[in-house]
């Protein structure tokens, strides 16, 4: 069903129900090129396919499945797109990064070549890199990345970037930053002075929209409407033509600054907008598209493997059942630890995932950082203890309400087999499947109050970033059922340190006051995966990424299609 | 969606030409016209039958697994494995339950919607028709204006303002049935109104309603009945439709439209999630119009 | 009018007129006049039927279109601007006066106007509607022609066996169907059309599986009626008979005769059945997403876009309107017998 997106982050948490064969964990806890000492602990190796040798030139089609990546009905300016990072694809191709995320979680510069923090971590300065220029000829200097960081902080729309910063009328929160927050040192640097300390500021950077940078000198001479179509950039690729959440067409951008390099090494890069796994699958197979982009569904990715290459990507979001403290049943901790027994996610992971991801109890997956796959105190299934709760909560005496986004048909059949084991126990359920509009009102309805339980995605790549725990689990997120200072606490001090020795334990200790608390239990950490015809390569399409919240940023510019080489 | 028929169609779809003049055929030609008439009629016929009896009586006299619920241990069973002769679906739901459950909706939907338009539609369309003048004008003008709307507008948007539900879908269906029906049955009445004896009859002074109830609704029924059975084919298929867009009966409900949009996603790996409900509509929408068809043909119905 | 009429007309001085008042006070036109008058009240019917229902549905579009992060102030903004917080009257006006000036108003979600959405997305539509008509009507046609040529033989009941296959099947299944094995088992067609293509080879491939699934059942509706209409013409008339008696060879009867006058009840259909036709395009072109009106339509439902479902639904009423006035005017105003026969009356 085609959902549209007003909620960056809404989205990209509700993509749910990705399956990929085996999931092989690897993990990378990234450093930057700043003031992060030791690197924890990696996880195992990747599971890279065998890639052609590199051919120039050459033309792509990427399909997109509607109702996540291939909607974009307010055009491709990030401070005003809606559908902000489910758009990334099309914003990495035209506008490039900032900063990368790469293989194994290294931070890759891009049009950025390097961040210091200081201050104690409320401010950061970045280096820009000297010489870009935009495909209108005007040069990318930090001016222009103040004025698109200006616009970021004062959009109304979700997409908006969440930096806590001093506001010119800090009642409104959209209002224009203080003079003093963003600081041009000279034209290849540039300072943000952030209100509270922030050691995950450039994490936080992947796939929000301050990281993708427009031209002002265009925007300027073709008005907000005409640039939404056909913005300009600095990134591999340049737009010709724009079909709204239907078909994009770019070509090779002759000025991009690895162009001396060869990058990028493709001709042309098209994008077509598909209804789902299915349509994808038979245009691939018909030779319409050689790239589709976060297939879920199990079967067809078994189909897949025999035709193409299909690579799982490193997971970082873990499905998480969301139970509603600030209302009955779930205000009452037995209620919620009755819920925790009486699941049992191993058969749904085998008869509806195939056993494709691992089980994990907290919010963070083997492709993110600090990845702890259990938590001690954490109440798994256990039958007896189940019907002793249900019993002293009475939770078998009210109907349950449950929901999940209805773009994806795992998640819908993941509620129903929920739905039949606690039938169980006599516990009787009613099934919801949002649209992702309805999804926004029944979280929001009556100050938060409407909703039960709903299955979502929780966690990132950085926790504190994206559609990180505090997305699910703040006090002061209209997506989260748990109102806990201690909580809220704990997640702060977290993302206030740049150091992982430090952030890790901390989250450790988040995940387990989850459980203790019976907040939520978290199923398994699943990434949708890419799908890719023999002799296309890349990274995110032979060589996996982790996803920075749900979905990896594949790197156009390193894409290349060399069909007798495979 | 098969055509909206305006009042003229009713009677193009017979299914037979005249036969020719009996001189010119012999007698064993005239038996095996006689034969096939009544095959043509009582083949169709059992075929509903049978589909009434699986949907409405088998699940009580044997008993089924249910057609909302199954263990998720008997997940996406291929046909004919123990138990689940059709199979099950990827939550372990038997398939063969789910088309006798969502059968039992469809019925119940499209016979609701069609009787209701019957009564009602048919009311109208007999006061249009009879009493002609102002009220035929009017009622005209309404019906005109909930035809040229378009069908499955209405009614998708219906079902998202109204939470999605079996009612709410009879409702909105509804008012689709009640215009066609209208329609129909002013056209049938126009037909008949005007004819000789009805005009000798209003001459003598008997009263509407007695030439009503005893010359123009004898008349006219055999042409509604046989439209209604093809209007009950047309409702499924629309109500079908709702429930493929997922506006219409709600998981874990099953309905033969959510089947196949399930069935959807697996094309390629899985096709009998879509092929099997496909083919049962096919059979109950065929039935329906082959009935239908031959009735038109028994009754003469022009 | 009678030639005579007309000729004694022109002779005499003011006749032209007399024959203008002639014409403008024939039936015909004034029929026509009539059936234009009450196209409107359906129209202004329809509209307001959409607002109304479209207006019961819950949640505050300026919130939706701003998101959650959107403070109270930005969204009173937004519904002044859009105009939200006047009555539901006045709305009403205001959009039918825009209507009436051929603005169908902003959409929500991306703040275009209706208009240049709408001609976005109407040419693909159209083209498949065109397609899938004039393929199903030829076929049609040829088909009956066949068929009526001799009722209950061989090529006819194949014919019938093949138009109640038509008529009973859904078109979405059969859509499934067709790309199941054309397009994945076959590969005779593409599985999807982001656009039509530059040239009318790739339109055509792009469109011939979702013009064969609503195209089918039309079919089956118009082969089945020509046919019989045909075969009760051969029957009856008695112009029919006539022209047997003088010799005509029964090919040509068939052919020049009896379709000629079928064809006319046929296309009297066709134009009926726009509206539903133009319904079954909703659910068709996102299965193949194809970028037409239909599945903008279905679209902007799921979002509530409400001055874009509006929009859309009034074309489609536009259309059905448009065809039902043409039917009824091609009956009254075409048929020979009536025309002649009003005159002389």
């Amino acid at each position: 069903m085609p959902v549209r997106f007003r909620l960056m982050s809404m989205r990209t948490a509700c993509l749910a129900g990705a399956a990929a064969l085996v999931l092989t964990a690897a993990a990378a806890c990234s450093s930057g090129g700043g003031s992060a000492s030791s690197k924890p602990s990696v996880q195992t190796s990747n599971s890279s396919i065998k890639a052609p040798p590199a051919k120039a030139g050459g033309s792509l089609t990427v399909l997109e499945g509607k109702g996540y990546n291939g909607d974009w009905p307010l055009g491709l300016d990030p401070a005003t797109n809606t559908t902000g990072a489910a758009d990334q694809d099309y914003y990495n191709a035209v506008y490039g990064q900032l900063f990368e995320l790469g293989d194994n979680g290294k931070l890759i510069d891009d049009l950025a070549t390097g961040y210091q923090y200081s201050n104690g971590n409320r401010t950061v300065t970045i280096d820009l890199r000297p010489g870009v220029k935009f495909t209108d000829g005007s040069p990318l200097t930090a001016d222009v990345v103040k004025w698109n960081w200006t616009r970021d902080l004062e959009s109304s729309c979700t997409c908006a970037a969440e930096w806590t910063v001093a506001r010119t009328n800090p009642k409104v929160t959209t209002s224009a930053p203080a003079a003093s927050v963003i600081k041009v040192v000279n034209p290849t640097t540039i300072q943000v002075n952030l209100a509270v300390p922030d050691g995950a500021f450039i994490n936080q950077m992947f796939d929000t929209i301050p990281n993708w940078i427009a031209s002002e000198n265009s925007f300027n001479k073709m008005g907000e409407k005409a640039f939404a179509q056909l913005p300009v950039g600095a990134g591999p690729f340049t737009m010709i033509s724009d079909s709204y959440s239907n078909q994009i067409v770019m070509k090779k951008n002759p000025t991009y600054w690895q162009a001396p390099q060869g990058l990028p090494y493709l001709d042309n890069l098209t994008f077509k907008s598909v209804s789902g796994d299915e349509a994808a699958y038979e245009a691939m197979l018909s030779g319409e598209g050689q790239v589709y982009t976060d297939m879920s569904t199990p079967q067809l990715l078994t189909e897949s493997a025999q035709h193409f290459d299909v690579l799982n990507q490193l997971g970082t979001s873990p499905y998480d059942l969301q139970l509603n403290t600030a209302v009955a049943p779930f205000n009452n901790p037995k209620a919620r630890e009755a819920i925790y027994a009486m699941t049992n996610f191993a058969p749904i992971l085998q008869n509806i995932f195939k056993n494709a991801y691992p089980v994990v109890q907290g919010f963070t997956g083997p492709g993110g950082i600090c990845y702890s796959p259990t938590v001690p105190g954490y109440q798994g299934y256990n039958a007896t203890l189940a019907k002793q709760l249900v019993q002293a909560s009475g939770l078998d005496k009210v109907t349950i309400d449950l929901g999940t986004i209805s773009s994806s048909p795992v998640a819908s059949e993941t509620t129903q087999a929920l739905a039949q084991e606690w039938s169980a126990f006599g516990v009787k359920t009613t099934l919801h499947s949002y649209g992702l509009d309805a999804l926004i009102q029944a979280f929001t309805a009556n100050a938060g109050k409407s909703w039960q339980a709903m299955i979502q995605t929780a966690g990132a790549y950085d926790p504190a970033g994206g559609v990180g725990v505090g997305f699910r689990f703040n006090s002061t997120s209209p997506f989260s059922g748990v109102h806990d200072p201690k909580l809220d606490s704990i997640l702060s001090q977290a993302a206030a340190s740049s150091s992982l020795s430090v952030r890790c334990p901390l989250y450790n200790q988040a995940a387990e006051y989850i459980a203790k608390n019976y907040y939520g239990p978290f199923y398994f950490s699943f990434a949708p995966a890419n799908v890719s015809v023999k002799g296309v390569a890349g990274p995110g399409l032979t060589t996996p990424l982790p996803a920075v919240s749900v979905t990896p940023a594949i790197l156009w510019e390193d894409v290349y299609y060399n069909p007798s080489g495979s | 969606m098969a055509a909206q028929l305006p009042d003229m169609t009713a009677a193009t779809l017979t299914a037979g030409g005249q036969p020719p003049l009996p001189s010119l055929v012999s007698a064993r030609a005239l038996r095996w016209q006689k034969v096939s008439r009544a095959l043509r009629l009582w083949v169709p016929a059992a075929l509903l039958i049978a589909l009434l009896f699986l949907c409405f009586v088998w699940p009580y006299i044997y008993s089924i697994p249910p057609g909302d619920s199954g263990s998720i241990l008997d997940a996406a069973l291929p046909p004919f494995s123990p138990g689940h002769w059709l199979g099950t679906d990827p939550n372990g739901v038997d398939i063969f339950s789910m088309l006798v459950y969502g059968g039992q909706v469809s019925f119940e939907i499209s016979l609701a919607v069609t009787a209701f338009g019957m009564i009602v539609g048919g009311t109208i369309g007999l006061t249009a028709g009879y009493f002609g003048g102002w009220a035929d004008s009017i009622l005209s003008r309404v019906v005109d204006v909930l035809i040229a709307f378009p069908a499955l507008v209405l009614v998708l948007a219906v079902a998202e303002v109204l939470q999605p539900s079996e009612t709410h879908l009879i409702w909105a269906l509804s008012v689709f049935s009640v215009p066609a029906f209208a329609r129909v049955t002013r056209g049938a009445t126009l037909t008949v109104r005007n004819l000789p004896f009805i005009t000798a009859s209003r001459l003598t002074g008997t009263s509407n309603w007695k030439i009503i109830f005893k010359h123009v609704l004898p008349n006219v029924i055999p042409g509604i009945v046989t439209f209604s059975l093809l209007g009950i084919g047309i409702i499924v298929i629309l109500e079908g439709a709702v429930d493929f867009l997922g506006l219409g009966i709600q998981i874990p409900q099953p309905s033969w439209g959510a089947m196949i949009a399930k069935g959807q996603n697996v094309l390629t790996a899985e096709p009998q999630y879509v092929l099997i409900p496909s083919i049962v509509l096919l059979i109950f929408v065929m039935s329906l119009n082959l009935l239908g068809d031959a009735l038109r043909e028994r009754w003469g119905v022009r | 009018m009678a030639l005579a009429q007309q000729v004694q007309l022109q002779r005499e001085p003011g006749a032209r007129n007399d024959i203008v008042r002639r014409v403008a006070g024939s039936p015909a036109l004034q029929l026509v006049g009539r059936r234009l008058l009450t196209a409107i009240p359906v129209l202004l019917g329809v509209t307001f039927l959409t607002f109304v229902v479209m207006n019961l549905i819950p949640g505050n579009p300026a919130q939706l279109i701003l998101g959650i992060n959107a403070s109270p102030g930005a969204i009173a903004k937004l519904d002044a601007q859009l105009g939200l917080n006047h009555p539901f009257w006045d709305r009403y006006w205001l959009w039918l006066d825009g209507l009436l000036h051929g603005n169908l108003g902003i959409a929500y979600s991306n703040q275009q106007s209706v208009n240049s959405d709408i001609a976005q997305f109407l040419p693909t539509t159209c083209w498949l509607l065109l397609y899938t008509l004039v393929v199903s009507l030829l076929l049609g046609i040829v088909v009956a022609v066949l068929a009526a040529r001799r009722p209950n033989g061989i090529f006819d009941r194949i014919s019938l066996a093949v138009s109640m296959l038509g008529l009973s099947v859904a078109p979405y299944a059969l859509a499934l169907v067709l790309i199941y094995v054309f397009s994945v088992r076959l590969g005779w067609f593409p599985t999807i059309s982001n656009s039509l293509g530059d040239n009318p080879l790739t339109a055509i491939r792009a469109l011939t599986l979702p013009a064969a699934s609503i195209g089918f059942p039309l079919f089956a509706v118009y082969t089945r009626l020509l046919r019989a209409d045909i075969v009760e013409q051969m029957q009856r008339e008695d112009y029919i008979v006539t022209a047997k008696a003088k010799g005509v060879p029964p090919w040509r009867v068939l052919v020049v005769h009896a379709t000629k006058n079928s064809l006319f009840t046929l296309i009297t259909l066709v134009a009926l059945n726009l509206g539903t036709l133009i319904g079954a395009v909703a659910i068709i072109e996102p299965i193949f997403s194809l970028p037409g009106i239909g599945a903008e339509l279905i679209n902007a439902i799921n979002i509530n876009d409400l001055p874009l479902v509006e929009g859309i639904v009034v074309v489609f009423a536009l259309v059905t309107v448009a065809g039902n006035l043409l039917a009824d005017l091609m009956y009254t105003v075409l048929d020979p017998r009536i025309r002649y026969g009003r005159a002389a009356s």
